[in-house]
């Protein structure tokens, strides 16, 4: 073929500036669409296979593209007819022309021709065109988006899979470019853009081919908005996607395709304010119809558009599907009145995108990058990646992007990983979830390599971190000039042939340089340049050091006045490191150091921005002395910083820090000891890696010195001597240890191919039930018997059956722990036990949790799990003994024994006792209920009916009504506070836990940490037998809903009566009321906690959790001390301080469903409808009826002077069957809920009860 | 809490058969070329999107979300008018490749009943 012949190769450079005059004196017109316009010729599959493909084996009707090879005429004058109704620009035919989409057709082998006809096609028509009235045409070559996406997967169940990489586009982009450039395209135009990274890869290919040739070609940009939520196919916004690209320099940028001219306004609005080039739209003809027609008229569509060209929206106008000639010429026509689009300059800021977009504006003096993915940075990211966890580490980024990190840096730079691999996968796996994939990435690697794979998984415009002249010029060009054809902005470190620059001249000097190479050589925009000067470690104790502080900040200043538009960044940490340990020092060192280097010109760092203190806050004499280290003021700084620094150690390290540290003295071995034992983490990194150095394996570490400082912690606590609070920080030691030492454990499981893992002494699988959401009590038994070695699988809270079931079999565990606190937690544990029997289970099943006891679990558990054996466990010190027991080949079958013997007795004394225990008929009860005297009592009325919300609570208000009592219990510390403080045997324990509490207090109110909020209602209420009747008002006819109560069957003695709920409420006639109440501490709880236990920190995470339950107790206490004095007024003149009040000296309670005067959890359903709860605490009920979050509080007022907290106790059938009828509830359905108070085994046999 | 609830979606495919409409109830009336654009060679994967059922059900949730039209608890798609619904339970079953980052959200948001 001779199509050489044929070309007419343009001066690209003139049509650029050509076009560029025409479009600022008016609007050009591109052509409209070309499949509407081969649509009417009916052509059959003879006319697309022509000569060169008749014997097609595929039918190759509907290619249209290749008409440009078998009826070329058709073509040609199809664009001859759009040139002729006005267009400047025609479109070529070749859309579909790569050869991803000509495979569905296979055929790949036409795409260069394709291209290459297609341009000389439309070019014909140009002549013709331009013969016949003068006016100059110019031809776009068309690139579609193909058929696959490089930046999502095709298939939603597998997220990050990708269809076509980034790769495998740029060839089949280079291809299709090089057929268009060939054949003399004045334009190429990049189309229908549903995937932006596509996009990047086809700018990519056009621009290497530019280099190579020597050339460039003008380029239009043009992106496709499909929905409501105004993005693109692939999720991002208009002025996102405009970031993304902007790296093409394109000549236009726009929109076109899928919507209709008045759906597509407001995303046009929205690109023409932020692009600083050409505007270019061509709506389609409205939507598609039913029947797949675009039914907008050329009027109408022109009217449309011409009020783009009203608005100064656009600079080029067409037609996508469904316009024909008549609409581009009725929009020439339109448009032709009104004045082109003014192209604004853009301030030179640091644009980068997601989904979003990002902008550097002035506004923000300084931009957290979020650490937390990056494996250097993040222990617990590190381990979550290098256990291919891409779950959990997904929800790390998700955390730091909803926590307020405007970009988040991802780096994979660990030894044991593929980090390019690694990289790749988490990329794309990150590209599905739209809201962390919001925000700009930072790419972050110390290899080349990983940076490039990274760079092509990204549609948005991301953060390179970093590249340097380290390797000389010629490298550092290279990747600068392949980081800028990525469409990325770079941080450059100050880093040259000779090392890394440590001194002011050296800064300024390479920062100057690099600056002048990427400006002049490459063309790289500075506002896209970010200088790391290198902050270096002040306070070492060598001299050198002491002026690294001043020479960055002074750097910076330099850099930013004499190079204009870049930025500055750096990792702060590395400052502070000879303070490693003491957080408090570190912070405060951080701090001062970012308020003269922001000041300076700073305006990006790699910080954790929630453990950054506040520069105002800081105590006078530390600020000072970190300042004049930092700012090198005094020869004696790090000596005084060092002395003060003593007295900011953590607070447990305070006592330490006071005492003497002799025992550094000691031995490895014994000062790892003592650190466990006291519970030091100050020192551990440090001790742990000397062990592993000593010892020939780092498995040796931890079944040396560390199990046995752990067997001393257990000796202690076993005897004693050492309580809970202390073994959990004896744990927290230990697990940093481990943390260290896992790496090399791997790295040496890898190195030798066979698994060395740690022996541990057993898999314990713990798990809240389903329905289930309390957890500290299961935490702290994880926590004991992690201690002794035992391996956790910790399931959480609300943990289905299935799910114990399979992890159990999965990971072949040795035991199963359950827990749970609310009654039908009971049945929930019964049904695990029978599931277990079913399916073959015979490892132990131990038990635990508020309500459990060992009568229920020998009543009802054992029985139902007879191949394994169920064991109660009542605390968590019991726990190791129970399961060292029962993992013992020498002790397990005694031991099973006597637990046998023990529940067979237990079961035994309860049935007599039940039997002993006479029931009353219903009736019977119902004669002795309690009768106050209602005609001499007028109860008192609420001052107000309906609810009432209370929102953001105030924390310190309710810090006074906290009962510290309970909150030792949790810690298994029994006794009573205060008297607990001074006890002989647990008093230290409990101090030292009682200051931690009070600090952790002080925080939370300081802080904010919860956000407690309540509502409260009262209704006119009357007493209907058993029941209480609830009013809309106090007309007392419209029945609002009814509480049902349950009322005792126990014979009673001495004349006492047996009550039920109702009975406090006076009966019909007498106008009486009753409250309701659901307060919560806050949904927060739950983060915080698991964020403490991210950071290996049981400890804390416990105590706050604590801490939530005992502000949810005092909240409800506060409130009822309201309900009394304020709001139903009976108990205005009482006055109890809040410790008297633990007591409940006052008149009224407040019972909640679920507990003993009214056992049915179903109950809180009507309750928390009432209060509409869910909306106004934010307190949802899970299908056990526990409330969700745990710390919340539920419950109802009454206010009768006699009434008292009582237990309904057994119930028996006939209350049973009164009870469902009432409710209207299956009776099936209620004795599953009342399960546990049962009197008799529910069955289908009614027993006549009198 | 940020759980979110899968919103149920049923399909309904002979005209006679409409279920009656609660209050939470959104009703999606499928056009008969869902899926399919226009006949302008049918490759115009932009159009193509916008009338698939994914789409659509996508356009209903950020309408809820923009209070543009009411919020819902559940959907009835009524598909009647679609020669082949087999491709509207494809699309909503995963089944279909997705075109789009919505058709990811569509696919955790949303489930077919039945």
């Amino acid at each position: 073929m001779s199509q050489h012949e044929n070309a007419h190769i343009p001066d690209w450079n003139e049509v650029r500036t050509a076009l560029a005059e025409a479009a600022r004196k008016r609007i050009l017109i591109l052509d409209g669409a070309m499949g509407t316009m081969i649509q009417r010729l009916k052509l059959t599959e003879e006319n697309f296979r022509g000569e060169r493909f008749k014997d097609w084996t595929l039918p190759l009707q509907g290619n249209n593209d290749l008409l440009v090879i078998t009826e070329p005429q058709m073509i040609e004058d199809i664009h001859y007819q759009y040139f002729m109704a006005g267009a400047d620009i025609a479109e070529t035919n070749t859309f579909s022309a790569t050869s991803v989409a000509q495979a569905d057709y296979a055929c790949e082998s036409a795409v260069y021709d394709i291209n290459y006809q297609g341009v000389l096609v439309a070019r014909r028509a140009a002549l013709r065109a331009e013969a016949e009235d003068g006016k100059r045409r110019f031809v776009a070559g068309a690139l579609g988006p193909t058929n696959k996406t490089s930046s999502m997967s095709t298939d939603v169940n597998s997220p990050g899979h990708r269809a076509i990489t980034f790769d495998e586009l740029v060839v089949a982009y280079g291809e299709a470019i090089t057929g268009l450039v060939d054949a003399g395209a004045d334009l190429l135009l990049f189309e229908t853009i549903t995937d932006t990274l596509n996009t990047k890869a086809g700018i990519f290919a056009a621009q290497k081919l530019f280099r190579e040739r020597g050339i460039d070609v003008p380029i239009m940009i043009s992106g496709t908005i499909t929905d409501l939520s105004g993005r693109t196919l692939s999720g991002q916004t208009p002025t996102a996607f405009w970031y993304s690209v902007r790296h093409a320099n394109p000549l236009t940028i726009g929109l076109n395709c899928a919507l209709g001219a008045n759906a597509m306004r407001a995303h046009l609005g929205e690109l023409s304010d932020v692009a600083d080039t050409f505007i270019c739209a061509y709506p389609n003809a409205g939507l598609p119809n039913a029947f797949g027609q675009y039914d907008e008229t050329p009027e109408f569509m022109a009217e449309q558009i011409e009020g783009f060209a009203a608005s100064g929206y656009v600079n080029i106008v067409g037609g996508c599907c469904g316009s024909t000639p008549d609409h581009i010429r009725a929009i020439a026509e339109a448009v032709g009145k009104h004045k082109p689009r003014v192209v604004p300059e853009a301030d030179k800021l640091l644009r980068l995108s997601g989904l979003e977009p990002f902008t550097l504006t002035s506004d923000i003096p300084f931009v957290n990058v979020g650490e937390r993915t990056n494996v250097t940075g993040s222990a617990r990211f590190r381990k979550l990646i290098t256990a291919g966890d891409y779950t959990a580490a997904l929800e790390v980024a998700r955390d730091q992007v909803a926590n307020g990190a405007q970009v988040i840096d991802i780096n994979m730079d660990e030894g044991l990983i593929d980090s390019k691999q690694v990289m790749i996968d988490y990329l794309n796996l990150l590209a599905a979830e739209p809201d962390i994939a919001k925000v700009p990435l930072m790419i972050d690697s110390s290899k080349w390599e990983v940076i490039e794979a990274g760079l092509k998984c990204v549609q948005g415009k991301a953060l390179v971190n970093s590249i340097s002249m380290k390797e000389g010029e010629e490298a550092f060009l290279h990747h600068a000039r392949l980081v800028r054809a990525y469409g990325a902005a770079v941080v450059v470190m100050a880093f040259d042939e000779q090392g890394q620059a440590d001194t002011l001249e050296r800064k300024v000097e390479i920062c100057t340089r690099a600056y002048k190479l990427l400006t002049e050589e490459v063309g790289f925009p500075p506002e896209d340049i970010v200088f790391d000067p290198n902050v270096f470690a002040v306070a070492t104790g060598i001299e050198e050091h002491n002026g690294y502080g001043v020479a960055f900040l002074e750097a910076t200043k330099i850099i930013t006045d004499t190079l204009p538009h870049v930025h500055i960044s750096g990792g702060i940490s590395n400052l502070s490191f000879s303070f490693r340990g003491n957080e408090p020092v570190r912070e405060a060192m951080h701090a001062v150091f970012l308020y003269y280097a922001i000041q300076n010109g700073m305006d990006m760092g790699i910080v954790n921005a929630g453990q950054l203190a506040v520069y105002e806050s800081i105590d006078r004499e530390l600020r000072d002395a970190c300042e004049d280290v930092i700012l090198n003021r005094r020869e004696d700084a790090t000596d005084r910083l060092l002395a003060l620094a003593e007295r900011y150690r953590g607070a447990a390290g305070k006592e330490v820090a006071a005492k003497d540290l002799s025992w550094r003295e000691k031995s490895v071995e014994d000062r790892i000891a003592h650190a466990l034992v006291n519970g030091i983490t100050e020192y551990i990194d440090a001790d742990t890696e000397e062990a592993r150095q000593k010892l020939p394996r780092p498995l040796h570490v931890i079944e040396g010195p560390l199990m046995a400082g752990m067997s001393i912690v257990g000796d202690l606590f076993g005897s004693g001597k050492m309580f809970l609070p202390q073994v959990v920080k004896s744990a927290r030691v230990m697990k940093q240890a481990v943390a260290l030492l896992l790496p090399y454990m791997e790295a040496e499981k890898n190195a030798d191919g066979n698994a060395t893992g740690r022996q541990s002494a057993g898999k314990v699988l713990m798990a809240t039930v389903k329905g289930d959401v309390h957890d500290i009590g299961k935490n702290i038994v994880g926590v004991v018997l992690s201690c002794n070695n035992y391996e956790i699988i910790d399931l959480g809270v609300m943990v289905p059956t299935a799910k114990i079931l399979q992890t159990a079999r999965d990971e072949n565990v040795d035991i199963i722990g359950l827990s749970g606190l609310i009654t039908p937690s009971l049945d929930e544990m019964v049904h695990v036990a029978a599931e277990m029997e079913r399916e073959g289970f015979d490892i132990p099943l131990l038990i635990g949790g508020a309500t459990t006891s060992r009568v229920h679990t020998a009543v009802k558990i054992h029985p139902r799990y007879e191949r394994g054996q169920a064991v109660y466990v009542n605390d968590a010190s019991r726990a190791v003994g129970v399961v060292g027991n029962l993992l013992s080949k020498d002790t397990k079958v005694t031991f099973i024994e006597q637990v046998r013997a023990e529940y067979a007795k237990a079961a035994n004394a309860h049935l007599r006792a039940e039997e002993e225990k006479q029931r009353l008929p219903l009736a019977k009860a119902r004669a002795n209920a309690f009768k106050p005297d209602w005609s001499n009592y007028t109860p008192p009325q609420p001052s107000f009916l309906g609810t009432r919300v209370f929102e953001d609570y105030d924390l310190e208000t309710l810090a006074k009504y906290i009962d510290w009592t309970p909150f030792f219990q949790t810690w298994e510390l029994k006794g009573r506070y205060p008297a607990i403080l001074q006890d002989e045997k647990q008093g230290e324990a409990a101090r030292q836990l009682f200051a931690d509490a009070q600090k952790m207090l002080k925080q939370i109110i300081d802080e904010q940490w919860f956000h407690p909020r309540a509502v409260v209602g009262f209704w006119p209420a009357n007493a209907v037998g058993d029941d209480i009747r609830l009013y809309q008002d106090e007309g007392r006819a419209e029945e609002l809903a009814t509480l049902f109560t349950l009322r005792q069957q126990l014979s009673k003695r001495d004349g006492k009566p047996n009550m039920a709920l109702s009975d406090f409420v006076a009966p019909a006639g007498t106008p009486d009321y009753l409250g309701a109440f659901v307060v919560t501490a806050g949904l927060e709880e739950v983060a915080i906690a698991e964020r403490f236990e991210q950071q290996n920190d049981d400890y804390s995470s416990i105590l706050v959790k604590a801490l939530a339950d005992r502000f949810a107790e005092a909240f409800a206490e506060a409130m009822h001390e309201r309900v009394r004095r304020e709001f139903w007024f009976y108990g205005a003149s009482e006055t109890f301080t809040p410790e008297e009040l633990a007591d409940e000296p006052y008149q009224g309670i407040r019972p909640a469903p679920g507990y003993p005067a009214q056992p049915d959890h179903t109950e809180k359903t009507t309750l928390f409808r009432l209060l509409d709860a869910e909306k106004n605490a934010g307190v949802t009920l899970t299908e056990s009826y526990a409330m969700w979050p745990g710390s919340s509080v539920s419950g109802l007022y009454f206010s009768h002077p006699e009434s008292y907290y009582f237990g309904v106790a057994k119930v028996e059938r006939d209350q049973v069957l009164d009870y469902a009828q009432r409710k209207g509830m299956a009776v099936e359905e209620v004795e599953r809920w009342l399960g546990p108070i049962l009197n008799y085994i529910p069955g289908p046999t009614i027993v006549a009860a009198e | 809490m940020g759980r979110v609830e899968p919103i149920p979606v049923t399909l309904v495919t002979e005209p006679t058969r409409l279920l009656a409409l609660g209050p939470d109830t959104a009703l999606l009336r499928l056009p008969a070329n869902s899926g399919h654009g226009h006949p302008d060679g049918d490759n115009c994967i932009a159009c193509a999107g916008r009338n698939d059922v994914r789409a659509m059900l996508f356009d209903l949730l950020e309408g809820a979300k923009q209070g543009l039209r009411p919020a819902f608890k559940n959907v009835v798609v009524d598909a009647s008018a679609v020669p082949d619904p087999g491709q509207v339970v494809a699309a909503l079953t995963g089944k279909l490749p997705a075109q789009a980052m919505r058709d990811h959200t569509v696919a955790r948001l949303f489930y077919l009943v039945g």
